[in-house]
């Protein structure tokens, strides 16, 4: 269970995420952005609800994050302590910038 | 103390054309000082507008010990919506229900249940002050029906004479005592379902300063129960009872067969008033003295509570409480059962104490052997922690599964249940959960392709503080994922490889993490502590 809450224009974007960022619904978060991100040169995902990442939701944000090296900058605000956790085990923290 | 109360009447209409002269007037029948506890009788209030509830908050702030009783419907739903209910005491006019001629359907300790109309019962209370406990009774039941245990909700306080009672749907139910009664071939399926419902309400973590203690309630009764004993006993058992650590787990408090219904095809806790927080133990010498410790000179005294005799209580007890520890070594069940009894016994000669003049013969005699029984007990036992004597269960728990994607949910709902118990941070179920998705996924993925397969998961939680090890068995190809290098994790995004991190992840997050291929099968192991 994913719920993804999107908010876009003037080329920013904010992403909301609240539940489990796994498996099964890491397509759905890779699926949102890719209807999103064209054009868009600023990406901030809040993740204050966001209560799980496995390595497969890590995934769709590195693609994420390649891709808005390109385009322009992503955030990640309000991550959780767990989060932040897997962000440090996995070295995500240093690709990623978290607010 | 030292306040005094004054009953002052509400009535008609309190709005803007009227607030300020009733305010007077309820200031004059107050008099001067503040202390005063007024109390609003508002049974024949009809309406109050913002105008009138200002004059109610003059007088909150002036007399902080205001209530408000007897409020109708109608108001009280003003007084809910505006906030006031939670500012401070207000009584709903009660209902008045007559229970003459009722069918009686139940009764205990501490008053009758009443069956008012097809669908309706009313459980009453003997005491006339019975308010207090009945809002208790409703509140710790609406938190327990929150926190996941099946149990029935009074929706309703009615007056039934001088006191009060809640009203609770009719349930089509029939409680295990008479499933016992009158179908004793029924024994082990009771005793199945009856534990599964104890060890659930005991996996519960009950949030802090919600329930009162069990060690705290045993201890008052310990210390009470220590001048019947010889010097240095009573010291010993009040020790002993100190070292039982506290725990949030919820326990019922009187888990006994007619507490436990059957509905339909669900199984259902009532009567939750005694609720609390606290070690098993606590529960378990009430559920002896159920069975065994009040009927312990007189068995008859079982047949009338329970319904059935003393050696279907007995058979029933020891089956149970077998099952609870997940023993069926004897050794370890009765070593158990005397660390419970030492608490039991000290409960019953306190109850007795408290509750009878002793002046019958059968009483007097039933004291003197609770209270033998307990001195022969603490000469023999020096603890009453009852974690040696619990078993795992052999082998764990264990769930086999097609390797699929689509079974990851259930394969992660099945190993929370099983770490329930053992009550792990959100922390650690997280990193759990990543390990086991990321392991059952590989095996979903490569183990059958392109064919398909089962997976066995298999979870054990021991030792203390416990520790977890979560067990993935398949017959594919064997494949060692442990083998595969890291990934270097200081690298850019850019230079990123998206392959390994799963792996990499599970082997940072659990203590241990072994492969090994033996009889055909792959057998992934992740350990970690809770």
């Amino acid at each position: 269970m994913l719920n993804i809450r999107r908010n876009a224009e003037n080329g920013k974007a904010l992403f909301a995420l609240e539940g489990r960022l796994d498996t099964v619904t890491a397509p759905d978060l890779e699926q949102a952005l890719k209807e999103t991100l064209e054009g868009v040169t600023e990406l901030t995902l809040d993740m204050e609800k966001l209560e799980y990442i496995s390595s497969a939701g890590l995934r769709v944000l590195l693609a994420a994050q390649k891709k808005m090296n390109k385009q322009g900058k992503m955030k990640l605000i309000r991550v959780g302590e767990t989060i932040l956790e897997i962000f440090e085990v996995t070295g995500f923290n240093e690709i990623l910038t978290v607010e | 103390m030292g306040t005094r109360q004054i009953i002052v009447p509400l009535s008609g209409r309190i709005d803007s054309g009227n607030a300020a002269a009733t305010e007077r007037q309820i200031l004059e029948q107050l008099g001067p000082g503040e202390a005063v506890s007024p109390v609003l009788d508002a049974e024949k209030l009809e309406y109050i507008s913002s105008a009138g509830l200002r004059v109610i908050l003059h007088l909150k702030k002036r007399n902080p010990g205001l209530r408000i009783t007897n409020v109708s419907s109608q108001v009280y739903e003003i007084l809910e919506m505006t906030g006031f209910t939670e500012m401070m005491p207000v009584e709903k006019a009660w209902k008045v229900v007559s229970v003459e001629g009722c069918e009686v359907i139940g009764e205990g300790f501490k008053g009758r249940v009443y069956r008012i109309d097809r669908d309706t019962v009313v459980k009453t209370y003997k005491n006339a002050d019975a308010l207090e406990e009945i809002r208790h009774e409703r509140e710790v039941a609406r938190l327990a029906l929150i926190l996941g245990v099946p149990t029935a909700i009074s929706y309703d306080v009615v007056r039934v004479g001088d006191s009060y009672g809640s009203v609770f749907e009719l349930l089509n139910a029939r409680s295990f005592a008479k499933i016992l009664a009158e179908e004793p071939e029924r024994m082990d399926w009771c005793v199945k379902e009856y534990v599964d419902l104890l060890k659930k309400v005991h996996s519960i973590v009950v949030p802090r300063g919600k329930l009162p203690s069990g060690k705290e309630q045993a201890l008052i009764f310990v210390r009470r129960v220590k001048e019947c004993l010889p010097e240095g006993y009573g010291d010993k058992l009040e020790r002993m009872v100190q070292e039982i650590p506290e725990s949030d787990h919820m326990i019922h408090g009187d888990y006994h067969t007619k507490n436990i219904v059957l509905s339909g095809d669900e199984v259902l806790l009532i009567d939750m008033d005694t609720l609390a927080v606290g070690d098993p133990i606590f529960e378990l010498e009430q559920m002896y003295n159920s069975y065994l410790g009040f009927s312990a000179y007189n068995p008859q005294i079982v047949k009338d509570f329970q319904g059935f005799d003393r050696e279907t209580a007995e058979a029933f007890w020891k089956k149970s409480l077998r099952a609870y520890l997940n023993t069926a070594d004897e050794g370890k069940a009765e070593a158990a059962e005397e660390r419970i009894r030492c608490i039991s016994y000290a409960d019953l000669i306190d109850w007795k104490r408290r509750y009878s003049d002793l002046a019958d013969e059968e009483d007097r005699e039933t004291l003197a052997l609770w209270t033998r029984e307990l001195i022969r007990l603490l000469d023999k036992v020096d603890s009453l922690d009852l974690r040696p004597f619990m078993e795992e269960r052999a082998g764990g728990d264990e769930l086999e599964v097609e390797a699929s994607g689509g079974n990851l949910a259930r394969v992660q709902a099945f190993v929370e249940e099983c770490l329930k118990t053992a009550g792990c941070s959100l922390k650690t179920q997280m990193h759990i959960g990543v390990a086991v998705e990321e392991i059952f996924m590989n095996i979903a993925e490569y183990a059958y392709a392109p064919g398909k397969g089962s997976a066995i998961v298999r979870v054990e939680v021991s030792g203390s503080p416990a520790a977890a090890v979560i067990t993935f068995i398949d017959r594919g190809t064997p494949y060692d994922p442990l083998a595969r290098t890291d990934p270097d994790v200081s690298l850019p995004a850019e230079e990123r490889e998206i392959g390994g991190l799963g792996v990499f992840m599970t082997k940072k997050l659990m203590d241990d993490v072994a492969y090994e291929y033996r009889d055909g099968q792959n057998i992934l192991t992740l350990k970690k502590q809770l």
